[in-house]
C-alpha cells in the first residue's frame, strides 16, 4: 500500500529527494515550503544540497525509497526510468523533473507500472505553475480572446555546462527535449492536441550530440486548426534568461514577455554561473512550490494536479516528432491517441 | 529641375502616405489616377475625392497620366493589377516604385522584371522598413560579426485585417491570398539583405480563425518557416492578428539569433504611450519611413543610381510568397524555385 502523509496523523511527509543538481534547490525550497520532511540521494552533490538547506543524506536509492513517502526525482533524464520504476515497486509516490524520461516508450513503461501499482507519478513542468501562464490559459477557457489562432513561444538562456548530458540527443538531451518540451506542453496545454509537427535546427545535432550554441524552431498545426511556433535557443555563457508567449485570438490577443515582468531587473553579467539559470523570485509563492503543494495535496487524496502523466508522455512524443522533423527535413504527422494508444490497452 | 511623378492607384492604403510625403516636396510634381476606385466596394473616399483630400492633381485615365509624361510612377494598384501598370510604366520609360508584393504569380513578376530589363529602367520595391535606423544599425553590427554566425531569426508582422476601406486584400484573386501575401515579404526582404543569399525551402501553414464569421474566404493567420542555404533557419509569422479595437495599425518585429547571442528590431515600437477617453492611446514617434524610401527613390533617379532595395528582391521575396501558398497546400515543405 502506498503510504500517505495524511494517512500519519500531524507527521510530516517524507520526501526523497534523488539528485542534488541545479533544480535540486527549487525542489528542496518547495518542499520545506510545505513543511516535508527532505532526505536526499545523490552520486554527487548530496552532502552540499544537505548542509545548505538542514537534508538528511542517505547513501543508497534504496534506502532512501525506504524512508520515504514520496520520491522526487531531479536526476539526469536518462536515469528516470530506472529510479521512477525502482520507487514505483516500492509503493511510493513519485514527482519526476521534466522530461518523465527519455523518450516516451519508457515514459509510457513508467505510466504502464504506476498505474498497476496504482501510485501517482506526475512530471514537473513547472511552467504550467507561472502566474502568466495560468492567466494566459485563463484568458483563453474564458473565451477574453476568443478562439485561439496563432501562437508563439520562445524560451532563451545560455547553454549548460558544456561536456553535460544535456547535448547528449541519445541520453535525454538536446534542445528540443530539454528545454523547448516546456513550451510544447504550454502549446497543447493552450490550444489542443497536435495532428501535424514541422522543426528545424541550427547546427544541426552530429551524431547525436547537440552543438553548443543551438537554435530550433517547431511549428505545431493543433487538432483545432491553430497554429504554434516555438523558438528555442541555447546561447553563450551570460546570456539572460528570457521566455515570451503570444496568443492571437478570435477576439483579441494577450501575451507576455519575461522581461515585462517589470518587479525585479538584474544586470549583472559577472556574477551569471552555469548554475544560476532559474528566472527570479516574482511572486511570493514560487511555481515550483506551487507545483508541489499540488502534487502533495493529490498525494493525499487531493483533487487531480492540472498536469498529468499523459502530459508528460506527449509531450516527451511531440519533442520525437520535433528531432524527427528535423532530421527528415518533412513535416510529421502526430496523433496523441496513437501515442498513447498501447498506455490505455494495459490499462483496460 | 523637378521630378513628374505619377500615383497609379490609390488601392493600396499606402498610395495616401506616399501622396502626403509627395505633395510635401517641391522637387516634384505629382499627380494621381484611380480609374478603378469608384468600382471598388470600399467605404473610404478614392479617386478624385482622394486626390483633393492629399492635395494632389488628379488626371481621370492611365492613357491621361502617360500622355503627361510622367519620369516615374508609384504604382499602388490592387497587387494582381502590378504587372499591367509596371509594363505600361517600362514601356514609357518611367522608373518604378512598385507597392509589395511584387505580383500575385511568377509569371507576372519574371514578365515585369523583364520587361523593366528591356527598358531600362529602374524599378524599385515598397520595402520602407530597410530603412528603419534600428534595421541598418542590426545589419551593420551583424556585418561587423557583433553576433557570431547567425543561426536563426523569427519574424513578426502582425496588424489588423485590411477589411472596411480596402476589401481587395481580402479578394484572392486581386490579392493573390491574404496575410500570406500580405505580410510575409517585409521581414522576408529584411532578412534577404542580411543574409544576402536566396531562401531554399519554405514550409507554411495557415488557417482562418483569426476574424471568422466575418466573411473573409482568405487566411488570416499563418506561420512561415524558411530555410536558406547556409543553414539560417527562419520563421515569419504574417498574421492579421491585430483586433480592428487596438490602438496602432500592427507592427514588425525581427529577432536574430547568432552564437554570440540575440538582437531583436521592432521598427514601430517607438511611440507615446497613455490612454484617453476611449482606451489605449498609441503614438509613433519613429522616423517616417516611407518618407525615407522615397527620399531614396528620387534620389536613385536623380543621381542615376541602382535602386534598392530593386525589383530582384522583390522577386526573390515573392518566390518565398509563391512557396509559402504551395505549402500550404501540401502540408510540406515547398522548394523555392
Amino acid at each position: 500500500m502506498p503510504r500517505f502523509a495524511a494517512e500519519s496523523e500531524g507527521a510530516a511527509l517524507r520526501v526523497g529527494l534523488v539528485g542534488a543538481g541545479g533544480i535540486s534547490h527549487v525542489h528542496v525550497a518547495g518542499w520545506q515550503a510545505l513543511g516535508a520532511d527532505i532526505s536526499v540521494f545523490s552520486k554527487a552533490g548530496a552532502d552540499a544540497l544537505a548542509e545548505q538547506h538542514g537534508l538528511t543524506v542517505v547513501s543508497t536509492f534504496e534506502e532512501l525509497v525506504d524512508l520515504v513517502d514520496v520520491v522526487d526525482i531531479v536526476t539526469p533524464t536518462a536515469t528516470h526510468r530506472e529510479l521512477a520504476l525502482t520507487a514505483i515497486a516500492a509503493g511510493r509516490h513519485v514527482v519526476c523533473e521534466k522530461p518523465l524520461a527519455a523518450t516516451s516508450a519508457e515514459a509510457k513503461e513508467i505510466a504502464r507500472a504506476a498505474r498497476a501499482a496504482g501510485v501517482q507519478v506526475y512530471p514537473a513542468h513547472v511552467v504550467r505553475y507561472f502566474p502568466e501562464y495560468v492567466a494566459l490559459k485563463r484568458a483563453i477557457t474564458t473565451g477574453v480572446i476568443g478562439e485561439p489562432a496563432v501562437l508563439r513561444f520562445t524560451r532563451a538562456g545560455e547553454a549548460p555546462r558544456a561536456g553535460s548530458w544535456f547535448f547528449d540527443e541519445t541520453a535525454g538531451g538536446g534542445i528540443v527535449l530539454d528545454q523547448m518540451i516546456h513550451d510544447l506542453d504550454q502549446a497543447r496545454w493552450l490550444a489542443g492536441e497536435v495532428v501535424q509537427v514541422y522543426a528545424v535546427q541550427n547546427p544541426p545535432t552530429r551524431e547525436g550530440t547537440v552543438p553548443a550554441v543551438v537554435t530550433a524552431q517547431i511549428v505545431l498545426t493543433h487538432l483545432s486548426g491553430a497554429v504554434s511556433h516555438v523558438q528555442g535557443y541555447w546561447g553563450p555563457s551570460g546570456l539572460t534568461f528570457r521566455t515570451s508567449v503570444d496568443v492571437a485570438g478570435s477576439a483579441g490577443t494577450v501575451g507576455y514577455e519575461s522581461p515585462d515582468d517589470g518587479s525585479i531587473r538584474m544586470d549583472m553579467p559577472a556574477a551569471t554561473s552555469a548554475d544560476d539559470y532559474l528566472p527570479p523570485r516574482t511572486h511570493a509563492e514560487s511555481p515550483y512550490t506551487l507545483e508541489l503543494r499540488e502534487f502533495a495535496a493529490a498525494f493525499a487524496g487531493g483533487p487531480v494536479p492540472r498536469i498529468d502523466l499523459e502530459d508528460g508522455i506527449l509531450a516527451i512524443a511531440l519533442a520525437e516528432a520535433a528531432v524527427a522533423s528535423i532530421a527528415s527535413g518533412a513535416a510529421v504527422d502526430f496523433n496523441a491517441d496513437v501515442v498513447l494508444a498501447d498506455l490505455q490497452e494495459v490499462v483496460a | 529641375m523637378s521630378t513628374k511623378i505619377a500615383i497609379l492607384s490609390f488601392a493600396h492604403t499606402h498610395a495616401a502616405a506616399y501622396a502626403r510625403i509627395l505633395s510635401a516636396r517641391d522637387d516634384v510634381e505629382v499627380v494621381a489616377a484611380d480609374p478603378d476606385g469608384d468600382e471598388a466596394p470600399d467605404t473610404g473616399p478614392r479617386g478624385a475625392a482622394l486626390a483633393r483630400e492629399l492635395k494632389v492633381a488628379y488626371l481621370d485615365t492611365y492613357d491621361d497620366v502617360f500622355a503627361w509624361g510622367p519620369d516615374a510612377v508609384i504604382v499602388t494598384a490592387e497587387n494582381a493589377r502590378h504587372r499591367a501598370l509596371v509594363e505600361r510604366a517600362a514601356s514609357a520609360g518611367a522608373h518604378i516604385l512598385c507597392e509589395k508584393p511584387l505580383a500575385t504569380s511568377l509569371e507576372d513578376a519574371k514578365a515585369m522584371r523583364a520587361a523593366v530589363d528591356a527598358a531600362g529602367v529602374g524599378l524599385m520595391m515598397a520595402y520602407p522598413v530597410r530603412f528603419a535606423s534600428s534595421f541598418t544599425d542590426a545589419r551593420d553590427r551583424i556585418r561587423a560579426g557583433h553576433l557570431g554566425q547567425v543561426l536563426g531569426i523569427r519574424g513578426t508582422n502582425n496588424g489588423k485585417v485590411p477589411l472596411a476601406d480596402r476589401a481587395w486584400f481580402t479578394d484572392r484573386e486581386l490579392a493573390g491570398g491574404g496575410a500570406l501575401v500580405d505580410h510575409v515579404v517585409h521581414c522576408a526582404d529584411l532578412i534577404d539583405e542580411l543574409l544576402g543569399e536566396p531562401a531554399e525551402s519554405v514550409r507554411a501553414v495557415a488557417n482562418s480563425i483569426l476574424h471568422s464569421g466575418r466573411g473573409i474566404d482568405v487566411e488570416t493567420g499563418g506561420l512561415v518557416t524558411v530555410r536558406y542555404p547556409g543553414g539560417v533557419v527562419a520563421t515569419i509569422d504574417c498574421s492579421w492578428s491585430y483586433p480592428d479595437a487596438a490602438a496602432t495599425w500592427g507592427g514588425l518585429t525581427l529577432q536574430v539569433v547568432g552564437t554570440n547571442g540575440t538582437i531583436t528590431i521592432a521598427p514601430f515600437a517607438q511611440h507615446l504611450g497613455g490612454y484617453d477617453g476611449s482606451g489605449a492611446v498609441y503614438s509613433p514617434v519613429g522616423d517616417d519611413l516611407d518618407a525615407a524610401m522615397i527620399d531614396a527613390f528620387l534620389e536613385s533617379i536623380g543621381r542615376g543610381l541602382p535602386m534598392a532595395p530593386d525589383g530582384t528582391v522583390g522577386y526573390r521575396t515573392f518566390q518565398i510568397v509563391d512557396a509559402a501558398r504551395r505549402s500550404v497546400l501540401s502540408g510540406q515543405p515547398a522548394a523555392v524555385h
